[in-house]
């Protein structure tokens, strides 16, 4: 099922998807900036995500406060998000309301220097402390994510430190680190911009190529150094934090998002933890009840992956014996090919996730963009059913045995705070 | 090479408005009261089925919060014919999900699969709502997953701020508890209850099953009649009342939680439900309020002090008297501020007419993001859901777009003073009493409680 595509490259090196679907009077805008928290570095980390904030707060002609407000009066929807590879900025909007939306992206892209000012940096500061404690600090667990990668990652690797920042970080930011972020990070030439929906692509390469043309391309961004992950043994950490029950994670490296082994390991992903069917829930939720619940998740990250799996133990049951069986199922996953009904099982449900995803104009833009940004290949989007339908039983093997060794793992175990004394070792 | 100098000083102005209207659907009534919904989506291989019947949390019994929330879950856990593994397997094998539950208004079960497995899935959804067993190892099991749950729920600052405000406000009325219920319901709660619960519950009165997807209207009302015309018909078990207490004054609650890291808020009172009339106004007084982004109470707390990550009010959508309600998660040291702030919002929305820029921005807003709400399989049988469950009409979303443009400024200031009480608010804070206490004592009586 191929989407209609046009990709095109404006003369600033901007790099332009469109998709025509006029199903709905409706268009979404998605513009990547192929900067996120892996340009970021130590003892600043969190710039590329306060800085997304601060793309919110106005430019030289939208007034601050103007963004959300114009876009939510046309009867459309914005918002902007920050990960490990990237930053991305994107609306939907009633189709009629194109040129808004492209006049807003191409302000910021163009005109956002003149409007920063330390003012907006110290506000949006302090949404970013609260945004970190409300995700991260106050909930059960939610320290947890980002101790894996700063396990699993040393320190000067660019995946080591978590997208939101440390606060002791934030607080440091200044409004040169800021001006100096934009003038490195934010032009047309590290930028795609996806439009889909009920667009005449004729029509709106016009619209871009005169909102965006004149927009002078940056220098280049250099790639950040990827320093190997070192084949070191086993790491092991005990966190206690405020929870009733103990949770187990353990997390490996495994090949970027795009390859053979990165599409193997997340289908064994989805037969091990994905739907009540699923091997991992079957035996350890449902059969022997030892867990509350599991789940696995391979990270779709551009330079490695982290493939994640964990599971939260049931009342009375100790941690220990749950690693046992996690760790039983990943040496049978090794050693054994899925089964072909389980195989079969986990297939037919990343098929039906993929075309129910695409559902939405902005989700399909999204993936536009990602996959442009990553591989400059937008068509790639209908090939992925068949990436995941060719592999085999045996891939998935292999992909396990090759990734997953224990010797090269990270295990994690968060524990009750009041069971601290005693079970420390 | 010159280019003409782009004019950026101001926003273009909209091209040519495609108009849009709700996807067709069909609909039927089965002789037993069944109601039929179908909206067909041919460009996708995807259907979405769903049962719902009137089987809600609000149909909870006294001392058994909890029984429909557990009932609803045990529907896709074993049938006459079939385990719950078998039933995941199977489902699952179709590239589909089967799963059951509840939420105030209704149980359902519904089922996503790819669209040339309509019929195998079909059957399976039936089999689940016409014959469960609920079989008792799957009732033990379920039971202590969910006391679990609910001690985990201890932890999480939201869960509690809700499970607290809950109480305050409706006391031992249905909505009072989670709808999880409380630990010694879930204790208590024997399967012939749940089986009884079934029976009374559990029929095509009220009820509705509805499909979207690449399906043929026809030949789904064909399977529809072939499965559930002899479903036996019963009368709808009517609405249950559902008593809200009387509060007299503001009331403080601190959930006391010593190292947290920050402040879990949630205050309001409640409201009517969503059938009451005057819904459009109650939307937009929302959406200017604190419904969105740009809302009053976000542009204050947000943007101008930096206090939070976000705030939201709501008139919670229920078919008896659901909760109005403002959640935020704020730095500890400005929650007084921010309490302070949020009163003396809901005080001047009910003072002041809101301005006509306001009203116009928000209307727009409803109006024209109409199409993004119904972009999947999914949005669209929510619709049609909702048309059922509160007897809307067929026509209503073709009414809506007009009745939010008939509302005026000083509808919205009458709707806020009869449906705002800011002197009679529940405030839940959950976070360090110690530092919280002195900073809510001035707006009410305060009780401190552990998690």
């Amino acid at each position: 099922m191929p989407l209609p595509l046009e990709r095109h490259t404006l003369a600033n090196g901007l790099r332009v998807v469109l998709h025509r679907d006029p199903r709905l009077p409706l268009v979404a805008i998605d513009l990547w900036y192929h900067v996120g928290s892996k340009h970021d570095r130590p003892g600043r980390t969190g710039l590329a995500h306060l800085f997304e904030h601060l793309l919110f707060e106005g430019s030289a002609h939208v007034r601050p406060g103007d963004h959300f407000r114009l876009v939510q009066e046309a009867g459309g929807v914005a918002n902007g998000s920050t990960w490990f590879d990237r930053t991305n900025y994107y609306e939907t909007l009633p189709s009629h309301q194109l040129d808004l939306g492209l006049w807003l992206e191409s302000d910021r892209m163009g005109f956002t220097l003149p409007a920063i000012d330390r003012h907006k940096l110290d506000t949006q500061r302090q949404v970013v402390i609260n945004e970190r404690r409300q995700r991260i600090d106050n909930q059960p667990y939610g320290r947890a994510n980002e101790r894996l990668f700063e396990l699993l990652y040393p320190e000067d690797h660019p995946y080591h430190w978590p997208v939101i920042g440390y606060v002791e970080d934030l607080e440091h930011i200044t409004i040169d680190d800021v001006r100096t972020f934009f003038r490195t990070y934010y032009a047309p030439d590290n930028a795609v911009l996806t439009l889909a929906g009920d667009v005449d692509p004729e029509h709106a390469l016009a619209r871009v190529e005169h909102w965006f043309g004149e927009l002078p391309p940056g220098g280049g961004v250099p790639r950040p150094a990827v320093p190997p992950v070192p084949a070191a043994g086993e790491r092991r950490e005990v966190m206690v934090d405020r929870v009733r029950l103990p949770r187990v994670y353990m997390a490996f490296d495994a090949p970027p998002y795009g390859t053979d082994d990165w599409y193997a390991g997340d289908l064994w992903v989805a037969a091990m933890s994905e739907g009540k069917a699923s091997v991992l829930h079957q035996d350890l939720v449902y059969r022997r009840q030892l867990a509350q619940e599991v789940a696995c998740y391979l990270f779709p990250t551009e330079e490695t992956a982290m493939l994640l799996v964990l599971a939260t133990a049931r009342p009375d049951v100790e941690p220990q014996r749950l690693e046992d069986a996690v760790s039983e199922h990943l040496r049978r996953s090794a050693e054994e090919p899925l089964a072909e009904a389980q195989l079969e099982r986990a297939l037919s449900r990343l098929l039906a996730a993929h075309y129910s995803e695409l559902q939405t104009l902005g989700r399909r833009a999204d993936r536009l963009s990602w996959l442009t940004t990553f591989f400059d290949d937008p068509a790639a989007l209908a090939t992925v059913p068949e990436r995941y339908a060719r592999l085999t039983a045996e891939d998935v093997r292999a992909f396990v045995a090759a990734h997953c060794r224990p010797h090269r793992r990270v295990v994690l175990t968060v524990m009750p705070a009041a069971e601290r004394s005693g079970s420390t070792p | 090479m010159s280019r003409p100098a782009v004019d950026r000083r101001r926003p273009p102005p909209p091209g040519v408005r495609r108009p849009f209207r709700f996807p067709p659907f069909a609909h039927r009534r089965l002789a037993n009261g069944l109601d039929l919904w179908v909206a067909p989506f041919p460009h996708l291989p995807l259907v979405d089925l769903e049962i719902v019947v009137d089987a809600g949390g609000q149909h909870a019994p006294r001392h058994r919060p909890g029984l429909p929330s557990l009932h609803g879950a045990l529907l896709s856990e074993g049938t006459e014919s079939l385990t719950a593994p078998q039933i995941a397997q199977r489902m699952e094998r179709l590239g589909g999900t089967l799963s059951s539950g509840v939420d105030w208004n209704v149980a359902g079960a519904s089922a996503s699969a790819l669209a040339v497995h309509l019929e195998a899935a079909f059957e399976l959804l039936v089999e689940v709502v016409r014959r469960p067993s609920f079989p008792a190892q799957e009732v033990e099991r379920l039971r202590r997953q969910r006391l679990a749950e609910l001690l985990r729920q201890r932890d999480q600052p939201r869960a509690l701020a809700e499970r607290h405000f809950a109480r305050t406000v409706y006391g031992d009325a249905p909505y009072g508890f989670p709808l999880l219920g409380s630990e010694a319901a879930l204790q208590a709660i024997e399967r012939p209850e749940i089986v009884d619960f079934y029976r009374r519950h559990v029929h095509p009165g009220g009820a509705a099953l509805v499909a979207t997807g690449d399906v043929d209207p026809e030949r789904l009302m064909a399977l529809a009649e072939a499965a559930l015309a002899d479903w036996p018909a019963a009368e709808p078990a009517g609405e249950p009342a559902i008593e809200p207490l009387v509060l007299e004054h503001n009331k403080v609650v601190l959930v006391d939680r010593p190292e947290a890291a920050q402040t879990q808020l949630k205050m309001g009172h409640a409201s009517v439900p969503r059938r009451h009339p005057g819904y459009p106004v109650r939307v937009l007084l929302n959406a200017i309020l604190g419904g969105s982004f740009i809302s009053r109470l976000n542009l204050n707390l947000r943007e101008r002090h930096g206090i939070t990550y976000g705030v939201r009010s709501s008139f919670v959508r229920r078919r008896g008297p659901g909760p109005f309600q403002i959640d935020s998660a704020l730095a500890t040291e400005a929650a007084g501020k921010a309490v302070r702030e949020i009163l003396a919002e809901v005080e001047r929305i009910r003072q002041e007419p809101v301005s006509a820029a306001e009203l116009d921005g928000a209307r727009g807003f409803m109006i024209d993001v109409f199409p993004y709400t119904v972009q999947t399989l999914n949005d669209v049988s929510q619709r049609l859901e909702d048309l059922s469950v509160y007897r809307l009409g067929d026509d209503y979303y073709e009414h809506f777009p007009a009745q939010l443009a008939d509302v005026s400024a000083a509808q919205i200031r009458d709707a806020a003073q009869r449906l705002l009480h800011p002197q009679r608010m529940a405030i839940v804070a959950v976070g360090p009493a110690a530092q919280l206490a002195p900073q809510l004592e001035p707006f009410g009586p305060l009780e401190i409680v552990s998690p």
